[in-house]
């Protein structure tokens, strides 16, 4: 039985950050952090839509969703409400759980197609209401003024050092709890569903229940992804809820290959280093990406970490599929 | 929300008959747009989420070609038949080729196509919204009814798409190809078994399907404007339409169209803020109460 | 132990389960004999909640479950094996044992701790002995043979230690040796796990050498039940083996 305990978990998590954290003063670059920086927030974002998509089996296509309004009820209540930082994460992440539940409650009755695109109107509904409701969310202009970061526990995150370790600190940590899920009970019974739902139902399961927790722990965690952003750009804008955003991240999870744990977030660098390459060439960003996506789609379709860790892992009998690959 | 707004309006005929009108023209745009979905759906088990792009290529085909040829007849054939010829191309060389994987992979590469053809309709049409204006056939004092004015342009495309309606439900119920149709929907491998040819069957109905977007968007460019990107509104809610009629029937994407069409229309006087959210309410409702759509079978 | 009275479904018209009623008494071992499209496999559906019935009542225990939901009567003690073996592929052998066991965690134990539990070992491994799958622990589902994914199945259906299991055709598609083989592995669970044990089957030899009782059903009707002697007299069954609706083997 290969228990992997939790300790050695932590460990790895505390080293990641360790490194994550000694990286600027190794390479003092202002464009490496600010990728790090933005990696945070579609690192997240992009694995706890891997929690739907590649463990529960279940493809959103609106996960956008969650950003845009992890990106605005965040930006919001510093700018709006005044809240301390740490209180309007916490209530951001309550709200858009509660929205995930009414949300996923209507979505997560249907099947396949259906659910993927009933969760993709879902997200313009949003953006629709995003950019109407000027005198909130400052409409298509977005959030104008910046957030207040008003310090707290000694971490100011006006200052540019300490919103990078913070930024770090939140995508370990989420990552880590996402981690954590996918290797509980729970997260094999998301495997379970996916596989084969009716011969879960037949084993006690709830499959709805489980599908609906699912649902919404992705969704806080995306939420998460999009505060981050706003904290970046210190405001929010309606493009974070955009259609594109939820495209980018089923890229992002089928790039870096979804049957591996680190897959999305390898996916979120890659992609946003192609982001990064083309747009200092050309202003055709789309025509690039919708031309790589097809030769993705049409060619290399595992994903270059499954790709690897299949490659790697072909030594055993158990190999492939999420089950035993993320065990590594 | 604004219920004095719209109690007023419906106390007024002339309001009535303008919004009716508007909602009218704007439901029978999104049939022609939903029915395709809805057929390359019953036949295909397949979501075309770049059916919106479709649309789009038929609005800035018929507005090239009105603006090279000055015939608005022409423009709106060229681009219908443009659009169907292009959608059978993208069915038979790219769509055709991911049938057999899952969903993931046929979202993946209609969103590749969504994306090349917004950014390639920047590079040929530019950023910037384009309009075409009034042909000069249609450049006549409107009519009159009851105080509410109903510009001659409306009149005919909600005649002509009413026609086209009439032509489709006669196509998939009463003609052998709909029969076609219909089996290779229930049963592809039967099908195929029994000598028809179903990737022609499939290509037919994508071409089909894209005919009508393409037409829905020659017919839109008088009375919208154009810009990169305009498809996806009418995808979301050609969707909204097909899950509130019930996927794969052409009856039930005419009336989800018109409902929808005449929601959008009144909603924006009584719920200026709250009109997209409307639909999604109805949608719900719909969902909840008759999973499978208002004419839908099952899911 | 399982009671079923007057059980009723009809699909469109079509009446898949006629009004049936029979008694399994407890630690029995039964089997459902019947042609294609007798209903058999419906019968198997309602008593597990795959859909409610139109009418009858279904007591387990004196509990009446008609009606309660797939994963309610899971919980209340009826596991199920599936006429086309129904497994999860990406899962090896022994996460998946190991997940249906925990199916029944709570919700804080699913959450809180890593997968596999513990205290799940001991009924994993004990299980996957139940149908000699041992050799077969680490290897992906969707990897096994027909018949190694028919143990399966079964094995996913004790995981959850059921008061009665039904298994639907578990022979199926099977050569006459391994068949054979796989009815012996169902005896011996039988025999030491005690359950009430229903299982369809086509092959005579094996129902009567097996079975305690034997229900024929034909039309959604019980047409005749009884030991092997009664039912192989029986004239309404002679009658059907001699329309040739019997199949002996399916292929
Ligand atoms: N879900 C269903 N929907 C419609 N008809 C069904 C369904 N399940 C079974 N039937 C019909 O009920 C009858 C009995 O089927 P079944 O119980 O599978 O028979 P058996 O298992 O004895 O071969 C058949 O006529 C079959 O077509
Ligand atoms: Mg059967």
């Amino acid at each position: 039985m290969k228990q992997a305990s939790v300790g050695r978990d932590i460990a790895l998590a505390v080293g990641a950050f360790a490194l994550l954290a000694i990286l600027p003063l190794v390479f003092p670059n202002k464009s490496l952090a600010d990728f790090v920086v933005r990696l945070s927030a579609f690192a997240v974002f992009a694995t706890s839509l891997n929690l739907l998509v590649g463990y529960a089996g279940m493809v959103s296509f609106g996960h956008g969703l969650f950003y845009g309004l992890g990106a605005y009820s965040f930006a919001l209540m510093l700018q709006k409400l005044g809240l301390s930082v740490p209180l309007a994460f916490l209530l951001t992440m309550v709200f858009s759980a509660l929205v995930a539940l009414v949300i996923g409650a209507i979505c997560i009755r249907l099947k396949e197609i259906y659910f993927s695109f009933l969760t993709l109107a879902f997200q313009m509904l949003l953006h629709s209401i995003i950019i109407a409701w000027t005198a909130v969310t400052g409409g298509d202009q977005g959030l104008t003024g910046g957030l207040p970061r008003p310090p707290f526990l000694g971490i100011r995150l006006d200052d540019p050092r300490h919103l990078y370790l913070f930024c770090c600190a939140i995508m370990i940590i989420s990552l880590f709890v996402m981690w954590h899920l996918v290797r509980s009970p729970f997260g094999y019974t998301l495997r379970m569903i996916r596989d084969n739902p009716r011969r879960t139902a037949f084993l006690g399961v709830q499959v709805w229940r489980v599908r609906l927790l699912a649902f919404v722990v992705a969704g806080v965690f995306g939420a998460i992804g999009g505060a981050l952003m706003s904290l970046f750009v210190s405001s929010a804008y309606p493009d974070f809820a955009y259609w594109t955003v939820s495209g980018e991240a089923v890229f992002m999870i089928l790039l870096g290959g979804m049957s591996v744990f680190l897959g999305p977030t390898a996916g979120a660098a890659i992609l946003l280093l192609l982001n990064d390459t083309v747009t200092k060439l050309t202003e055709h960003y789309s025509l690039v990406l919708g031309i790589v996506i097809l030769l993705f789609a049409l060619g290399l379709r595992k994903g270059l970490l499954g790709f690897l860790v299949e490659a790697w892992s072909k030594r055993g009998a158990q190999t492939s599929a999420p089950a035993t690959a993320s065990r590594h | 929300m604004d219920f004095q707004a719209l109690l007023d309006c419906f106390s007024s005929a002339s309001c009535v008959v303008t919004q009716t009108t508007g909602g009218l023209i704007s439901g029978m745009l999104l049939f022609l747009v939903a029915a395709g979905l809805s057929l390359i759906f019953g036949t295909l088990k397949v979501v075309n989420f770049m059916h919106g792009s479709l649309y789009m290529l038929g609005a800035y085909f018929a507005y090239t070609i009105y603006n090279l040829t000055g015939s608005y007849a022409l423009a709106v054939l060229g681009a219908a038949l443009g659009v169907g010829l292009f959608a059978l191309i993208f069915e038979r060389f790219f769509m055709s080729r991911v049938y057999g994987s899952d969903v993931l992979m046929q979202l993946l590469v209609c969103y590749g196509f969504i994306l090349i053809l917004d950014d390639a309709v920047k590079i040929i049409w530019g950023a910037e919204f384009l309009s075409m204006g009034m042909p000069a056939a249609f450049q006549r004092p409107p009519f009159m009814l009851a105080g509410g004015i109903v510009p001659a342009f409306y009149l005919f495309l909600i005649v002509i798409t009413l026609a086209i309606a009439l032509a489709l439900g006669y196509l998939i119920t009463k003609t052998r190809m709909g029969k076609i149709v219909r089996a290779a929907a229930i049963n592809p491998t039967m099908t195929s078994a029994l000598g028809i040819n179903t990737a022609l069957v499939f290509g037919g109905v994508f071409a089909l399907g894209g005919l009508l977007a393409g037409l829905a968007g020659a017919l839109a460019v008088p009375v919208r404007s154009l810009v990169s990107g305009m498809g996806f509104s009418i995808l979301i809610e050609s969707f909204i339409v097909t899950v509130i009629g019930g996927m794969g029937s052409v009856a039930g994407a005419l009336v989800g169209a018109l409902l929808i069409g005449l929601v959008r229309s009144f909603g924006t006087i009584g719920f200026p803020l709250f009109t997209e959210g409307l639909m999604f309410v109805f949608m719900t409702i719909v969902l909840i109460v008759k999973p499978s759509g208002l004419f839908g079978k099952e899911l | 132990m399982l009671k079923i009275e007057d059980l009723r479904k009809s699909f469109g018209g079509v009446a898949a389960t006629n009004g049936i009623t029979l008694d399994f008494p407890q630690g029995s071992l039964s089997a459902v004999i019947g042609p294609n499209g007798a209903g058999k496999t419906t019968f198997f559906n309602l008593i597990t909640g795959a859909f409610p019935p139109d009418a009858g009542r279904i007591l387990l225990g004196g509990e009446n479950i008609a009606g309660l939901s797939a994963p309610e009567i899971v919980r209340r003690g009826i596991g199920r094996a599936f006429q086309i073996a129904s497994i999860f592929p990406s899962l090896t052998v022994r996460d998946a044992v190991l997940g249906a066991v925990n199916a029944h965690l709570h919700w804080h134990a699913k959450l809180a701790r890593r997968f596999p539990l513990a205290e799940a070992a001991a009924q994993t491994d004990e299980v996957i002995e139940l149908v000699n799958l041992q050799a077969r622990a680490n290897t992906l589902s969707g990897n096994l043979s027909h018949g190694e994914q028919k143990l399966l199945d079964i094995a996913l259906a004790l995981a959850l230690d059921p008061k009665v299991l039904l298994l639907d055709e578990p022979t199926a598609g099977m050569g006459s040796e391994e068949r054979w083989q796989m009815i012996e592995t169902v005896y011996q669970l039988w025999q030491r796990k005690k359950m009430t044990l229903i299982f369809i089957e086509h092959d005579m030899d094996i129902v009567f050498k097996y079975a305690q009782t034997i229900r024929v059903l034909s039309y959604g009707s019980v047409l005749a039940e009884g030991n092997a002697e009664e039912v192989r007299r029986h004239p309404k069954v002679i009658e059907a083996y001699l329309g040739a609706h019997f199949e002996t083997a399916k292929s």
